[in-house]
């Protein structure tokens, strides 16, 4: 980790009729760094990507990426300048093979001449030599999520945002994915933020923590400080714990 | 029995045809959801482009799509641009009034300019016939034909295997995903909508060197394409293509057997029980 910042988002905010979903998040993340976004379901992890990649516009609030202001700017102009990121429910191009899906990521940076090689330095990075010509439709649910991480990566992002790329796998499966990740960010250099439900891999992943629950940022800090945070036991297990008892008597 | 097998032949031939039409709505409807109810309208333009160039500049029929092709290229952007795009976030309904509006300004336009008689070229320097047993086989219908199928395999090189082409593929099977590659939705959209456009204007030119062209055609074209592709299903082109061999056929025979007036019956017909019976069509993906 540098103290260089990549992202930075100021009041960041988004609501959904009376819901509000994001609320004033102020959160930076520095360069080569990996970084967890923790919180229960509906706390607005997903909605917070949303944000910073373009696919949501903000109704108030800032996101600055690598110097440049890119509130509201579309898509794939915030992928060109270096952000990509994966999707909770898995979404590849169905009808494509591996190596073309892999291929569309790669011409983002790339010259056809040179796409090749990015393309094959992929496939060999996530051991994806022998489903490379398979459908993506045809694939199981962890060759999938590896799928996906790979076409981000084939983008070379600075930043890349993983939205629950554990969801739905065996530990072993999870196990593989995690070393996968952190070698990436070794080897690469490449920022990484993880949304993640599983405790086990964000703890051993990342080196810093948010925490949102109900769209507001309630604690950040690294790993064993988050664990012993009271706010974060009781928005996050402390709510378990709660309804428990509450059903007991 | 001669009567059927040559009728089977000439259907054959007009399907590749009419195959290339359907292929370009295929495009435009597979990547951005958009009814264009003006396709037919493009094949009739695009007809009258080449009895223009014909008849003002004794350009040959099956030699205007040099000029057509980039001329519904360019139109099909601008179409996209002045009035799709802005259509992509309403309701659907707003999107089929707007090319159904299209349509009908193109069919007031075209009878303003050309009135409307049907209008033809003196024949094409692809002409004659070819005697094969008993059979006669017009030489511009066999051109035609074969053109059809050598830019239906083109384009499907083209989305296969380019850039670009994948750019359409990606779009289309999932835009989010496809924006956060750093694709460009509104350049593919425009590509597509333009390629889309642009074929049309190769099967109106093959056209017109056996056919003449009066303003009501683009709403047979329009049904047929929406046949064809009903059919076929999206995303095979393969299934367009033998679509395109039923509809013509079927629509031949019924010229030959029954009553000349019945062809677009016919068509209609093959489209009700396919929605009926199998609705995402032979071939269909979804
Ligand atoms: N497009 C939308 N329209 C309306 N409400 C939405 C929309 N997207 C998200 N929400 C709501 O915003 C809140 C935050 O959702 P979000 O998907 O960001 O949560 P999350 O933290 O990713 O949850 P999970 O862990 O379940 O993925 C939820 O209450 C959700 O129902
Ligand atoms: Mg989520």
């Amino acid at each position: 980790m540098s103290n260089e910042q990549i992202l930075k988002t100021s009041k960041l905010t988004k609501s959904f009729g009376n819901l509000i979903a994001v609320n004033h998040v102020n959160l930076e993340i520095y360069k080569e760094e990996v970084v967890g976004l923790i919180g229960p379901n509906g706390a607005g992890k997903t909605t917070f990507f949303n944000l910073i990649t373009g696919l949501e516009i903000p109704d108030e609030g800032q996101v600055v990426f690598k110097g440049t202001d890119i509130t509201a700017i579309p898509p794939h102009k915030i992928c060109q300048l270096g952000m990509s990121r994966t999707f909770q429910v898995a979404r590849s191009f169905t009808e494509m093979s591996v190596e073309e899906v892999i291929r569309v990521g790669a011409y983002n940076r790339k010259k056809e001449k040179e796409v090749q090689e990015k393309v094959d330095w992929v496939i060999k990075f996530f051991e994806l030599e022998d489903i490379r010509n398979y459908k993506c439709s045809d694939l199981g649910l962890a060759s999938l999520r590896k799928v996906e991480v790979a076409r981000a990566t084939a983008t070379e992002p600075d930043l890349l945002l993983l939205d629950e790329v554990g969801a739905g796998l065996t530990s072993t499966e999870l196990f593989r994915l995690m070393s996968e990740i952190k070698r990436l960010n070794q080897e690469t250099k490449i920022t990484i933020c993880v949304v993640e439900h599983v405790m086990q891999m964000v703890m051993g992943l990342c080196e810093r923590i948010f925490v949102l629950d109900a769209g507001e940022l309630i604690a950040k800090g690294v790993p064993s400080e988050i664990s012993n945070n009271q706010r974060v036991i009781e928005a996050y297990l402390g709510r378990r714990g709660y309804s428990e008892s509450s059903s007991a008597s | 029995m001669e009567t059927i097998i040559q009728g089977v032949f000439n259907g054959a031939l007009m399907g590749c045809t009419y195959a290339l039409i359907a292929l370009g709505l295929s495009l435009i409807f597979g990547v951005m959801n958009v009814v264009n109810f003006a396709h037919g309208d493009f094949v009739m333009l695009s007809m009258y482009f080449t009895f223009w160039a014909g008849s003002i500049w004794g350009v040959d029929a099956a030699l205007t799509p040099l000029i057509t092709f980039p001329l519904l290229f360019s139109f099909g952007i601008i179409v996209y641009y002045g009035l799709i795009n802005r259509t992509l976030r309403e309701h659907y309904t707003i999107q089929i009034a707007v090319t159904v509006g299209l349509m009908t300004f193109l069919r007031a336009i075209t009878q303003l300019v050309w009135h409307a008689q049907p209008r033809a070229l003196p024949y094409s320097f692809i002409q004659g016939n070819i005697h094969l047993g008993g059979y006669v086989i017009a030489l511009s219908r066999l051109t035609s034909a074969t053109i059809s199928l050598i830019i239906i395999a083109g384009i499907s090189f083209f989305l296969s295997k380019t850039w670009p082409g994948r750019t359409i593929r990606a779009t289309s099977d999932d835009l989010d995903a496809a924006s956060l590659m750093g694709v460009d939705f509104q350049k593919t959209y425009a590509l597509a909508f333009g390629l889309g456009s642009s074929l049309t204007a190769i099967a109106g030119s093959l056209l017109m060197t056996f056919q003449q062209v009066d303003p009501t055609m683009g709403l047979r074209f329009g049904l047929l394409s929406w046949c064809i592709l009903a059919l076929a299903g999206l995303g095979s082109i393969p299934g367009l293509l033998i679509s395109g061999l039923i509809v013509g056929v079927g629509e031949s025979l019924a010229m030959t057997f029954w009553d000349p007036r019945a062809r677009s019956l016919v068509i209609y017909l093959i489209f009700i029980l396919v929605l009926w019976l199998r609705p995402r069509g032979i071939f269909g993906r979804k």
